[in-house]
Formats: structure tokens, sequence, C-alpha cells
């Protein structure tokens, strides 16, 4: 693969690798500072951490309108592949839709989500610019013209694919599995959903929290 | 806690979350606060982040033939489009 992967190492040998799918489109931007803080965290405590570009992102050199969720699924499986075991994968938010076909030690998702909920956003962000812009477009007649051509999105250019598969996609069932959400509770570390924030921001103490949860996970696991 | 406080603190909350404002900054927000137009963190991006997770938190569906610019106007304007959509 020809994309690029930001991998930081612990001194000495890693225990495990943990291996971020990171959240979908606009989300990325908006929580990449937070997943490398928890990356390094993560190294602190021993562990290696990756953080893998799939076709299409950042400086791919794929277009992004010439793929769809299969693709990032067996792309994200290959980038495990060749990754140092053993493996946990941590994905966070749209991440959760693209981790199933990794093959890995375990599996630790935050705030999943489905990929109706996010192609709604995207659409609805379109509609909004259009109305701006004094063209009146509604989900349905986007969602209609997407089945033909190539949908520009909140500067996501998106193919027909990206958006059939977006609107069926759910997270599938992996094992062993840790979820939690943002909140208070066993099932749930505290912290803000930077993912949604108009304005990028960056939260130092959910990093930390992320990465005690995903090393608390690795020793529940037996992994190390 | 009532229904409509329920979604007036649920309302808050979310608006903390996706314009950074912080809980104090959400808590003082009033009825005439403006938002649309008013608040520079507050874009077409956010328009439509706003209303899925209103859709997630409040569990209710919302129909875009409903949005119109009028709601995201000012803080009371969405409150009251939330209450009825809640209202059912």
């Amino acid at each position: 693969m020809d994309e690029h992967r930001l991998r930081i190492a612990p001194v000495g040998t890693p225990r495990a690798t943990i291996l971020f799918a990171a959240p979908l489109f606009e989300e990325a931007n908006r929580s990449r500072r937070t997943i490398v803080r928890a990356m390094r965290a993560l190294a602190a405590q021993g562990f290696a951490a990756v953080l893998p570009d799939l076709p299409g992102q950042n400086e791919s050199p794929v277009a992004l309108a010439d793929v769809d969720l299969n693709r990032w699924q067996s792309a994200f499986a290959e980038t495990a592949g060749e990754t140092e075991g053993p493996i946990i994968i941590a994905a966070l938010r749209g991440g959760a839709l693209i981790d199933h076909q990794a093959a890995a030690a375990a599996w630790w998702r935050l705030a999943p989500v489905g990929g109706s909920s996010l192609l709604r956003t995207l659409l609805r962000a379109r509609v909004s610019a259009d109305r701006e812009a004094g063209v009146t477009s509604s989900l349905d007649s986007l969602q209609e013209q997407a089945k033909s051509e190539p949908l520009l999105l909140a500067g996501n250019c998106l193919s027909p694919a990206m958006v059939a598969s977006l609107a069926t996609s759910e997270p599938q069932a992996v094992t062993p599995l840790r979820a939690v959400a943002l909140g208070s509770g066993d099932e749930a570390i505290a912290g803000t959903p930077l993912w949604l924030r108009a304005e990028p921001g960056e939260d130092a103490a959910m990093a930390d929290a992320m990465a005690a949860d995903i090393a608390a996970w690795s020793r529940t696991c037996g992994i190390s | 806690m009532t229904e409509v406080h329920k979604v007036d603190a649920t309302l808050r909350a979310l608006l903390a979350d996706v314009l950074g404002l912080g809980a104090e900054r959400a808590a003082a927000l009033t009825e005439d606060s403006g938002l649309f137009g008013e608040l520079p963190e507050f874009d077409s991006m956010a328009v439509a982040t706003v209303l899925t997770e209103m859709e997630d938190r409040l569990g209710i569906l919302i129909d875009d033939d409903d949005v119109d610019g009028e709601i995201f106007e000012t803080y009371g304007n969405l409150l009251r489009f939330a209450e009825r959509k809640v209202q059912g």
C-alpha cells in the first residue's frame, strides 16, 4: 500500500501493537490530535501505536471518489497483516465500520456509529450549504443523484458505491470486543465528542483515559 | 425532571459539544441568543451535525422539509422546534 502510516514506538520491544481505525471524513481531522496524544501515552506504557491512512485519505495517491467501505475494509485488513502482533484494534466512530476484516487479538471501540448517521450529516451539510447559495436540494434528491454520479459532500467527493455502502453499513460483530461510550460508568470513558466539534480542539485528559482503558483491556484479554 | 427541562438540557449539552461552547456559555444561552449568523462556529456543517445529533439524543426523526433557516436564528426557536418534535 502507498499510504502513509504514523507509527509511534516505545523504548524496547513493544508489548503489543495498537492499530487505530480513525473516524471517517471530517470527523478524522477533528479527532486526530487527540488520537496521536493517546498513541504517545500508549508508547510510554510500552505499546507500539499505528495510525494508518487508507486509500483516498490524507496524502494517498488514490482519489477518494475511487473508494468505498469495502476497499477500506480490505486495506485496513492488509495493514493489519503487515503489522507486528499481537494486535489490538482501536476504532473510533466510523472506524468501527471498517475494522472487522482484519486479524487481531482483540478489538476496542469508542462511540461506534452507523454509516447512515454519518451519511445523513454529510448530506445535510450539502443541503444547508446549497440553501445558503440559493440552490434547493434535499436528502432524497441528493441520494437519488448519488446513484449515478459522484457527489461532493462537505468537501468529500463520494462515489455511488461509497454512498450506497454508507447508507446500510453498521459495525459488525468482532470478538473479544470492549465497546465504550463517552460519559461515566464501567462502559465509558470521560471526555468530549471532539469529532462533532465545528472548530477542532483536543482533549489531553481524554487521550490519557483512552490509553489507560486500552492498556487495561489488553491485560484483561491476557495479551500483555 | 420534566420533559421540557430534559429537552432543554439535552439541547444545551449538544450545542456545547458541537460548537465547543463550554458548559458556562451553553448554560447562559437565552431564548433570544442568536445562533446561525451570530456564533462564528455555527456554519453549515455545524447545522448538519446538530440535526443528526438531535435525532440521536432526543430519539426523534427530523424531516428536512421541516427545517428552514428560522429554527437556527435563536436558541428559543431551536428549543421550540425540538419540543414539537419530541411531543410528536
